[in-house]
């Protein structure tokens, strides 16, 4: 990797935008301190903020059993911002749901003002501040990826849909069901009134990941491992890049390919390992990662609030546009990006990209436009198919796609 | 730059971890807990962490995708983890023992035999905390009967101080505190001093008698602000008994996240003191103040009202009145726990005096004594 542009370069880049976008410091600044101590009642006191409204959607699955909890006990929004949760599942779901929301009250969490359950996802979005859609059609056994998609194409247009009737229009989106990316993209699709912009994937359970093994064979402490960012899709063919981090050791900042001094590993191993570590928890434990997703959950969501640490970026899948690093516009793209106080996130401009990282780039943009192509597909079908029975929403902008030509209804 | 030793947190003002082992580490209450003593929920955010993982062998790979999961999470206080299936590894040095392990109850099972079957579980464990833990280790028992189990855990680490023994019925506050709160109409975190007295089953009793809220800023005992006595001493106390039960039959699986939050509480609140004014209910062994106190027998595992010093050590709350059918309710729930510790201290006398046969028996054969040994009646 012939870098141009050092991590130290990228990072003063970094560091101009961040000071470019930050907004005077507003009065409550989310440190972590002595959280049992917080005398402040939250939820009866006339000083305390009003709740954020939150949804988490796939509410009786594993993800949001850990999920919920984090969000409830202040780790997203900070020790003084109380919550209000509320939680979508399928009718099936509905009954555990409930367990959930009895065991979220057991907590006797200060935080949380209210509960929210439902089927319904014109109640479950109202008024949201966030949409965490953890949710998704599962992949089964002999399932074809087409499938998948159709189903999840179902899912998120509904999805999409209530969230633009009833959502603040300020909503913030995270998509974690998979195929995630392309789901974050039909949701937006189906959202004409919020701005796309506002639609994210999470692809920071992969950053955590990658950042985790570095620490591990770089015999340092994870948090002293930084701007190691994730491209692309979450998918096998996401790039781990670490073209762009560093270690700090010693109080001094090494970028990683020179602390680490393996080219091979960094480029080989490395990347495997990162994009399979799903599977391998899934071995071990015969269940998915629901802990260090839902942490990853967090982590996107709490810096989405907040702001990232000066100098730092962090990754998130966002629309593309502009053809930054070459990638098309229109697609759920994992960059890295730079967030400011406000929660306003920018992509990180003019990093370098070596021929290595190009093709990396290239490849699962190729994966990435094949399934918009397919999913765009399925969506010229539904509207095709489907007769606008459902009440249509009151002066929302502009319809969904056009429908195709053809009327025709291919089982595929 | 070489590869050093396993990731060691680089805070300025270097702070020694604590050492904490879990055991059931491959379990669900596992799941929500681990993390959140790893983020620095339990011990505040300046505090690094070791975890001790203990499980059976059968969950040894189960517990290898915690650990890795655990590393994905990218925790920085989070100092190191080791996982064993060795209690003398898992306890080694440790600063609080969270025992989440325990025989569940197969249908048919009689209570003697899970009794008996915990009795060899917490002898091995305690055994094994007299010999390597830190002698001002904390332990907490979840793995039921909770109880029992902290008293036979206690009995086998005489090194240790028994006052450092407790079992879990914060799970049991939570639950009682946040229905008061429904009920009265205010946030949970206005209920204060719900206690829980006895055992960690059907006996316990949930007692509001000494509780208040705080509503529009003034404080109003629970029996004011719930003017319902029938229902306070009926309908309530069986709904926090039977908790557990409805959240099993909705979810299917019992309560993992708010039992992992209970002892996230019990351990915070021992770990850092409560505050003045208030107490919390943990079981502890009782010595002959807390037994005085309130007409209970010494060294039982019983759940008491405490206020706990910012040094960690507690006192139990003395000095509260008890009303006619709070006694009826302690005395019944006094009665379960003196019956377990009956048949557990059998089986532990039998356990020792087969130990003692069989040393006698090979000391016999070892003088070449051809004698038989008489049996030792269970």
């Amino acid at each position: 990797m012939a870098a141009t542009m050092s991590p130290f370069s990228a990072r003063r880049r970094i560091l101009a935008i961040a000071h470019h976008l930050r907004a005077p410091p507003t009065g409550s600044s989310f440190a972590l301190r002595d959280t049992q101590h917080h005398e402040q009642p939250a939820t009866t006191s006339s000083a305390s903020p009003a709740p954020v409204r939150v949804c988490v959607t796939g509410a009786a699955g594993q993800i949001a059993y850990t999920l919920l909890f984090s969000i409830a006990s202040g780790h997203v929004f900070g020790p003084n911002q109380p919550v209000a949760l509320q939680l979508l599942d399928i009718p099936q779901g509905a009954e555990a749901m409930n367990g959930v929301a009895m065991e979220l009250q057991d907590c006797a969490l200060p935080l949380l003002a209210e509960v929210i359950q439902t089927t319904n996802p014109l109640v479950a979005f109202k008024d949201v501040d966030y949409a965490i859609l953890l949710g998704a059609m599962p992949r089964r056994e002999g399932m074809q990826r087409k499938d998948l998609l159709r189903a999840n194409v179902g899912i998120f247009k509904e999805q999409g849909e209530a969230l633009d009737r009833v959502a603040k229009k300020s909503v913030k989106v995270v998509v974690v069901g998979n195929p995630a990316n392309t789901n974050a993209l039909i949701c937006a699709h189906y959202a004409p009134s919020i701005p796309s912009r506002q639609f994210t994937a999470l692809t920071r359970l992969d950053e955590n990941r990658a950042k985790a093994q570095l620490a591990s064979r770089a015999g340092v402490a994870v948090e002293n491992v930084k701007n190691v960012c994730i491209w692309g899709n979450h998918s096998n063919t996401q790039f781990p890049d670490v073209a762009h981090g560093y270690i700090v050791a010693s109080d001094r900042e090494v970028p990683v390919a020179d602390y680490v001094g393996d080219k091979a590993y960094l480029e080989g191993e490395f990347i495997k390992t990162v994009a399979m570590r799903g599977a391998a928890i899934i071995a071990a434990r015969k269940l998915s990662s629901a802990m260090s997703a839902a942490k990853a959950v967090a982590d996107h969501v709490r810096d989405w609030h907040q702001g990232t640490p000066d100098g730092e970026f962090v990754s998130m899948a966002v629309i593309s546009d502009g053809n930054m690093y070459g990638v098309p516009p229109g697609l759920v793209y994992s960059f890295p990006v730079v967030i400011d106080k406000k929660g306003k996130y920018r992509i990180v401009p003019g990093l370098d990209v070596s021929p290595f990282a190009r093709a990396k780039l290239d490849a699962t943009t190729a994966e990435l436009q094949e399934e918009k192509r397919e999913a765009l597909d399925h969506i010229a079908h539904q509207v095709a198919a489907v007769p606008a029975v459902t009440a249509k929403p009151a002066t929302q902008g502009t319809q969904a796609a056009a429908p195709a030509q053809g009327s025709s209804v291919s089982t595929n | 730059m070489p590869a050093l030793a396993p990731p060691a947190t680089q805070h300025p003002a270097k702070v020694e971890p604590l050492r904490v082992c879990v055991t059931g580490a491959a379990g669900q209450i596992a799941y929500s807990l681990i993390i959140n003593i790893a983020n620095g929920t339990v011990f505040g955010p300046e505090q690094p962490v070791i975890l001790q993982l203990l499980d059976i062998a059968p969950a040894l790979e189960a517990m290898k995708g915690v650990e890795m999961e655990l590393y994905d999470c990218a925790l920085p206080l989070l100092a190191g983890i080791v996982l064993t299936t060795d209690p003398l590894e898992a306890f080694r040095d440790v600063d609080y023992a969270i025992l989440l392990g325990a025989m569940p109850r197969r249908a048919g099972m009689l209570r003697k035999d899970l009794l008996k079957a915990n009795v060899g579980i917490f002898q091995v464990q305690g055994a094994a905390i007299d010999a390597v833990a830190k002698k001002t280790v904390k332990v907490v028992v979840v793995g039921n009967p909770a109880n029992t189990n902290a008293l036979v855990c206690s009995h086998y680490a005489p090194s240790i101080p028994k006052a450092n023994f407790s079992a879990l019925t914060r799970l049991d506050e939570n639950r009682a505190k946040s229905m008061v709160a429904v009920r009265a109409g205010v946030a949970v975190d206005q209920v204060k001093n719900v206690i829980i007295w006895g055992n960690h089953s059907n006996t316990q009793y949930p007692d509001v008698a000494h509780a208040h809220i705080t509503r529009d800023g003034a404080r109003v005992a629970v029996e004011e602000a719930i003017k319902d006595e029938a229902y306070l001493h009926g309908e309530f106390i069986k709904a926090v008994a039977l908790r557990g039960a409805a959240i099993i039959a909705a979810r299917k699986l019992s309560s993992a996240m708010s039992a992992a939050k209970a002892v996230v509480d019990h351990v915070r609140d021992w770990h850092f003191g409560t505050r003045s004014g208030e107490f919390v209910s943990m079981a502890v062994v009782t010595d002959a103040h807390a037994a005085a106190a309130y007409g209970i027998p010494e060294d039982l595992c019983f759940s008491l009202p405490l206020s706990i010093k910012e040094d960690g050590h507690y006192e139990v709350v003395a000095g509260l009145p008890v009303s006619d059918f709070a006694r009826g309710k302690l005395d019944a729930t006094v009665a379960e726990l003196e019956e377990e510790k009956a048949e557990a201290f059998a089986h532990i006398e039998y356990l020792a005096a087969v130990k003692k046969a069989e040393e006698e028996a090979k000391t016999a054969h070892a003088n070449g004594d051809a004698a038989p040994v008489a049996e030792v009646s269970a």
